[in-house]
């Protein structure tokens, strides 16, 4: 589609407009294990991945046939590159906890697949002192790109982008149900990232949840500190109750259903506060996944 | 070349391929998938007289080759509709087809009424099908009041006027003879299929609002059965909707009687589809020696 190769500004993802995306029929390039049940894909996509940027993410689906019939979202892990720094692909990570997924734990290199982004808004650039990326199992997926563009070690987005300030220290809390489930480590092993793990049952790292680890880290109350976070629901809700007593900024990255990831079906609603105190269900898609904690409103039962 | 064009009573057409209410979003989200221009014409979300918050989530789930969706009418209303969606869709170089829905006939008269001075809109179709919805007057399941509805937008209102019909009743032939009776310059058939999803671990519903509105590959025979039913015994154009998603699907809606077809799910998991299929709509005409579109529409031979 001859509107992809123009240039793309990739904040510009505006409720109701995606901004860039395109649809291409690409080929897995290779699947590797990372964990129980987890698996990391890489798929042969060079305009996707010369144009996504961390936070944000794709749908995807095999090319052909109907069940399973919709598109499933997944969070850019990392972009690849050939030796001379040009994208050729994305990389993400996933669980196996249904119909796609299982199939996806299967894929061999070649298989065609049906793949459209980038989509979202991604997180912020990084513009504080202290990061701090606090994720909740596989919600740790969308923080390699985030911490590897705020350290300065690689750039996103086209034309690429620039952290306006570089963070003086940037974490990472990562907690998961147990030592087997840990994904990722030896990736995010970088120069400059201090990794805090928690475990629910005590078999690696701190002995409880992630919660306990983002406590300890602000109770340090040091100025000009962000957090980030992806997780699961009731998660994120904690540690949105946490930074707001703390007074510290705080953006989560929903993980909602979706069934066309481009804002056109009206599913993937959350509740959003708006500047009058009053709520309205806006789309996930385009206006997230990203939200700054304070303007969600989240579901009852948490 | 074969001649792409239809026409549906006062409704032109440069081809019969067009995308379905709720399922193109107002457009504006279709924008890096689709070439507006190369489509038949664009029939954005329903907009209903007052904003509407919609269903809770989860709004839609998927099935076999299938999805359920009780959206419940999320949109920012009438008047939003005009000021901040309707100019950008006019200016896409593509026919506009406003889909408006309401719960009284005064409602859908006074949208109706102010959609009259709206330059550059093609025609009005009439939801008066969405599954998802109570509290108003079924008007889409009685004969006489969907009849009523049509007659009260045509008194009021010089576009053409499209009448969508659900397919949850015992037959949508008397229903599609009495909006083609009333005036309606063509029939959309069909809006989704109720139906429902349950997790039995958890003993409850899947879907927010407990039912939904079955759509995709799915309901394809389904739909296709009632265009070929309708157009056997009513006299009226057709537009056929339920499950299509390939240039097969679409000549055998033409073949069974639709004059035009909507893309509906299938924008969801193939976003170029509907350009793609008027792309490849050429082709398959030539296979039948075909010189137009209006031609092979309803040129289904049964028996010997
Ligand atoms: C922006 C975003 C980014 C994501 N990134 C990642 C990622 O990087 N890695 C990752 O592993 N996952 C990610 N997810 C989640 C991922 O999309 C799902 O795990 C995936 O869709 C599962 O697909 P499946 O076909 O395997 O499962 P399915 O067969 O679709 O079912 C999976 C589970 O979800 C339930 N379910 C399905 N549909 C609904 C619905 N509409 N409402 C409620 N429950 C439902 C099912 O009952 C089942 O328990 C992300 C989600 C979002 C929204
Ligand atoms: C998520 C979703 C939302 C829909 N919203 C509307 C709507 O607002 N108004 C309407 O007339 N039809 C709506 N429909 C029905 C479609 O326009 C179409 O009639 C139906 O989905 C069958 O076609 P399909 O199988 O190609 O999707 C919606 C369908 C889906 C799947
Ligand atoms: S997933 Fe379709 S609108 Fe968000």
């Amino acid at each position: 589609m001859s509107h992809s190769s123009a240039p793309c500004d990739s904040s510009a993802s505006m409720p109701g407009m995606v901004a860039c995306a395109a649809r291409h029929v690409a080929r897995v390039a290779g699947v590797r294990r990372m964990a129980a049940d987890t698996w990391c894909a890489a798929i042969d996509a060079p305009d996707l991945a010369s144009k996504i940027t961390p936070g944000q993410f794709f749908m995807i689906r095999p090319a052909e046939g109907t069940d399973p019939l919709l598109g499933r979202p997944f969070a850019l892990y990392d972009t690849l590159s050939d030796s001379n720094g040009n994208p050729t692909g994305v990389e993400f990570g996933f669980v196996k906890v249904g119909k796609l997924t299982s199939i996806m734990s299967d894929w061999r290199p070649g298989d065609r697949v049906s793949i459209w982004g980038p989509l979202g808004n991604g997180f912020p650039l990084p513009d504080c002192q202290h990061l701090i990326c606090v994720a909740g199992g596989i919600g740790q997926t969308p923080f390699l790109g985030v911490i590897r563009e705020a350290l300065g070690q690689r750039s996103y987005g086209q034309p690429a982008r620039q952290v306006p300030r570089k963070p003086e220290s940037v974490t990472l809390c990562y907690g998961v149900r147990s030592e087997k489930w840990l994904a990722g480590l030896d990736d995010f092993a970088l120069p400059g990232l201090d990794v805090r793990l928690a475990t629910d049952d005590g078999s690696r790292g701190h002995h409880g949840y992630v919660t306990d680890l983002l406590r300890l880290q602000l109770q340090q109350n040091r100025p000009d500190t962000h957090v980030y976070c992806c997780g699961p629901e009731p998660m994120m809700a904690a540690v949105a109750k946490v930074c707001r007593e703390a007074k510290v900024a705080c953006w989560l990255s929903l993980e909602t259903p979706m069934a066309c990831g481009f804002g056109a079906c009206f599913s993937c609603v959350t509740k959003v506060v708006e500047p009058d105190g009053s709520w309205d269900y806006r789309r996930t898609c385009v206006e997230g996944p990203v939200f700054a904690a304070d303007r969600l409103l989240f579901h009852e039962s948490v | 070349m074969p001649d792409l064009a239809v026409k549906l009573n006062r409704l032109s057409l440069q081809n019969p391929i067009l995308v379905a209410s709720g399922t193109f979003g107002y457009a504006r989200e279709m924008a890096a998938f689709v070439d507006f221009r190369a489509i038949g014409g664009i029939i954005p979300k329903t907009v209903t007289p007052a904003p509407r918050p919609g269903n809770p989530p989860p709004r839609t789930v998927e099935t076999a080759s299938g999805m359920l969706n009780s959206i419940g009418l999320d949109n920012d209303g009438f008047d939003q509709f005009m000021t901040d969606k309707l100019p950008y869709l006019i200016s896409l170089g593509t026919s506009i087809i406003v889909n408006i829905a309401a719960k009284t006939n005064d409602e859908f008269r006074r949208m109706a009424e102010r959609l009259n001075d709206a330059e550059g809109v093609a025609a009005v179709e009439l939801n008066i099908s969405c599954p998802n919805v109570s509290g108003g007057v079924d008007f889409g399941t009685d004969p006489s009041l969907a009849a009523t509805v049509v007659g009260t937008v045509r008194e009021v209102c010089r576009l053409p006027v499209i009448a969508k019909l659900t397919p949850n009743v015992t037959s949508v032939v008397p229903i599609a003879r009495a909006v083609a009776d009333a005036g309606c310059d063509a029939v959309s058939l069909v809006n989704t299929f109720q139906g429902m999803a349950i997790n039995w671990k958890k003993q409850r519903p899947v879907l927010g609002n407990i039912l939904g509105g079955l759509s995709g590959p799915a309901i394809k025979p389904l739909a296709l059965r009632i265009v070929w039913q309708v157009a056997q015994q009513v006299q009226v154009p057709i537009i056929g909707v339920g499950g299509i998603q390939s240039i097969d699907d679409v000549m055998e809606f033409l073949i069974a009687g639709a004059s035009a077809v909507q893309i509906g799910t299938a924008n969801f998991y193939n976003p170029g589809i509907a350009g793609q299929l008027v792309s490849e709509l050429e082709a398959a005409l030539q296979l039948l020696n075909a010189d137009s579109v209006t031609s092979i529409v309803g040129s289904l031979r049964t028996g010997s």
